[in-house]
């Protein structure tokens, strides 16, 4: 018994831990993306070729002998490449949850067969697998993405991968029963489901405005450009059949397909104030432990978005942005799994 | 249930959430921070309206510290009384009045002192409502360690009031009040370490000992006394602070070994409430050298310079 829990407590370790080196990476990937270093090294998963970023005479020759049509940048390059090492420990932890998970079943499995049969809930071994899968599959979005040019629906996938391997993450951390004694009452699941769903589909949005450099389409706020309604190209903004081969480093659309996209976010986010804010309200109600978190951290991203348009996307305030939409998500995530297992046993 | 008991709530209890007796020693090291960054007198508005701004949004921020805490504030005696603890104050109220004090404290600051130090104070709303409150005093023994960055910042609020921008002394302030949370609220964990325990909150003499926390008081009193004499260091204050800064840094180094010697049972609260004497004079002493001994001095080197 007492070594079940001890394999249990080192694998929610190694879970939270992997959790904090996860929003390390996705800080990275929004920070490269935000320095333009996304196109540092032309190639995957080199840096023209090298282990790491070309910096002697010689090296730098050869680099540009090999991709002619871009110089190197170091200091762009530098920060690709530190995405990428961050991003390959992420892989390296995730492969070491799976397989501690499926020792510990294992073991748990022999142990059961003498004297422990059925106790306590079993230690989850599918969704590390599923990690893993995830994992690799956003290796191969990273490499999409440099070869692609930064073609904004593989720059959206790859940020949506991203944060759903943190999502998961943390779906395994709450199963393990992190945060055990934070109350949902079952009855708020259907908001905290709508709330989640709204949450996600707003995230994918702002994906979508970083990757077709619409944050600055809209100069005011609230209004945009002087209109509560302005002039608007949904069709163009949301065609999602946009060539590939063209360089989208700065963006390909026109003016009035980025103030749509601009515009949906900021409707998007109106939409999260007041689903997600009245589902905190109805958690405050019932003294909830996550009514605090829901509330706060939605008041600090909607004020950090704010921010990105007032002071013309300040680098800072751009990457906390794209962090806290992350923590955004976990919190609701946990609303959601509080709810759900509210009731059943225990 | 609790909405029939929040009737039998009054003034005091809304008095109680904003956590004053906190907010006022905030406010003096505000204050402070507000006459060192001037070498005259404080322009009037200003002195009156961040003050209130800072008091207003530092009270926002002890209400949600009020409310993130109630279960864990309902099974400790010291806080057990607390009116989100017993339900006289429900979430949704506490909510709205954070909300209120919150807001109205931005506004001031914003429109009537300068958006600086708004932008201060809400990153300081944050990081003590939000990081510590909520996630690191639950994660890490190093909770005030870290989180103390954020009680600490009211100097460098009533610095920016004043001069609208970061001054180096203003963070030299900071850094001295950074330098003393751990021991002084270290030593009020030691004397409260049985209630800590009983309700998961990782504080140190819970996770690594008693011995191993008065160890640490006793160093960081070394380090406070260190830092504290940077501001006569880089010539911010003159030979009065000096005298006081050693004079006051030598009696928390007096109590910090009678915690290491741990002979005397009332030992870490004594230590608590010297540590707040010692911060109250500190800064009493700061203001007293900025006019009579370092304002003057400077004023007369222009003289000469002249």
């Amino acid at each position: 018994m007492a070594k079940r829990n001890s394999a249990r407590q080192s694998l929610t370790r190694l879970v939270l831990f992997a959790i904090g080196f996860g929003f390390v990476v996705v800080a990275l990937g929004a920070f490269t993306r935000l320095v333009d270093a996304g196109l540092g090294c032309p190639d995957w998963p080199g840096c023209y070729g090298f282990i790491t970023v070309p910096l002697s005479d010689a090296h730098v020759e050869t680099a540009e002998k090999r991709f002619p049509g871009t110089p190197v940048e170091a200091h762009k390059a530098w920060w690709e490449m530190i995405h990428r090492y961050f991003a390959g420990g992420l892989g390296l932890l995730i492969l070491t949850i799976a397989a501690a998970a499926l020792l510990a079943r294992r073991k748990a499995a022999i142990n059961s067969g003498s004297l422990e049969a059925g106790q306590g809930p079993n230690l989850p071994v599918g969704l590390p697998l599923a990690l893993l899968v995830l994992v690799i599959c956003q290796a191969a979005f990273g490499a999409w993405t440099v070869t692609l040019k930064l073609w904004p629906q593989i720059v959206t996938a790859h940020l949506l991968g991203g944060f759903t391997t943190l999502g998961l993450l943390w779906l395994l951390a709450l199963r393990l029963d992190v945060g055990r004694s934070w109350r949902v009452p079952r009855a708020l699941l259907p908001h905290a489901l709508v709330g989640l769903i709204l949450v996600a589909l707003q995230i994918a949005l702002g994906g979508w405005v970083s990757s077709n450099y619409a944050a600055l389409a809209c100069h005011d706020f609230p209004t945009c450009h002087g209109a509560w309604w302005p002039a608007m190209n949904m069709r163009e903004a949301f065609n999602f059949a946009q060539t590939i081969g063209p360089n989208y480093l700065g963006g390909e659309l026109e003016s009035d397909a980025r103030v749509a996209i601009h515009h949906a976010h900021r409707l998007g986010a109106l939409t999260v104030l007041l689903v997600v804010g009245s589902l905190a309200w109805r958690l405050f109600g019932h003294r909830s432990p996550l009514a605090l978190p829901l509330a706060m951290v939605l008041v600090v991203q909607l004020t950090l978005g704010i921010l990105n348009v007032v002071l013309v996307l300040p680098l800072g305030v751009a990457t906390l942005h794209n962090v806290v939409g992350a923590v955004l998500l976990l919190t609701i995530i946990a609303v959601n799994y509080r709810a759900f297992r509210a009731g059943r046993i225990e | 249930m609790s909405e029939a008991m929040a009737a039998a709530a009054g003034w005091r209890d809304y008095l109680e959430l904003t956590k004053p007796r906190v907010v006022l020693l905030m406010l003096l090291c505000a204050m402070v921070g507000m006459f060192l960054a001037v070498p005259g007198m404080v322009p009037l508005d200003i002195l009156l309206f961040g003050l209130v701004g800072i008091a207003l949004v530092a009270g926002s921020a002890a209400v949600v510290n009020h409310i993130a805490d109630a279960e864990i504030d309902a099974r400790m005696a010291r806080t057990q009384t607390r009116p989100v603890a017993t339900g006289r104050i429900g979430f949704r109220q506490g909510l709205v009045f954070s909300a209120l004090l919150g807001i109205t404290g931005m506004v001031i600051l914003y429109f009537l002192v300068n958006p600086l130090t708004a932008w201060l104070n809400l990153a300081s709303w944050v990081g003590y409502g939000l990081i510590y409150t909520l996630f690191l005093k639950r994660a890490t023994p190093q909770n005030i360690v870290i989180g103390g960055l954020f009680g600490a910042a009211p100097p460098l609020f009533g610095w920016a009031a004043v001069s609208n921008s970061i001054e180096p002394g203003a963070l030299l302030l900071v850094l001295i009040i950074f330098a003393w949370t751990p021991p002084h609220f270290w030593a009020l964990a030691l004397d409260r370490k049985e209630e800590y325990a009983s309700v998961d909150v990782p504080m140190l003499p819970v996770t690594h000992g008693e011995a191993y926390t008065r160890l640490h008081i006793f160093f960081y009193t070394l380090i406070l006394l260190a830092v504290s004499l940077l501001p006569f260091a880089i010539r911010m204050s003159g030979w009065l602070y000096l005298a006081g800064a050693l004079a006051l840094g030598g009696g928390f180094i007096y109590w910090a070994i009678v915690l290491l010697r741990n002979r005397n049972p009332r030992g870490p609260i004594e230590t608590f409430r010297y540590s707040i004497l010692y911060l109250i004079l500190l800064f009493a002493i700061l203001l007293v050298d900025h006019y009579w001994v370092s304002a003057p001095a400077s004023a007369m080197l222009e003289l000469q310079r002249i």
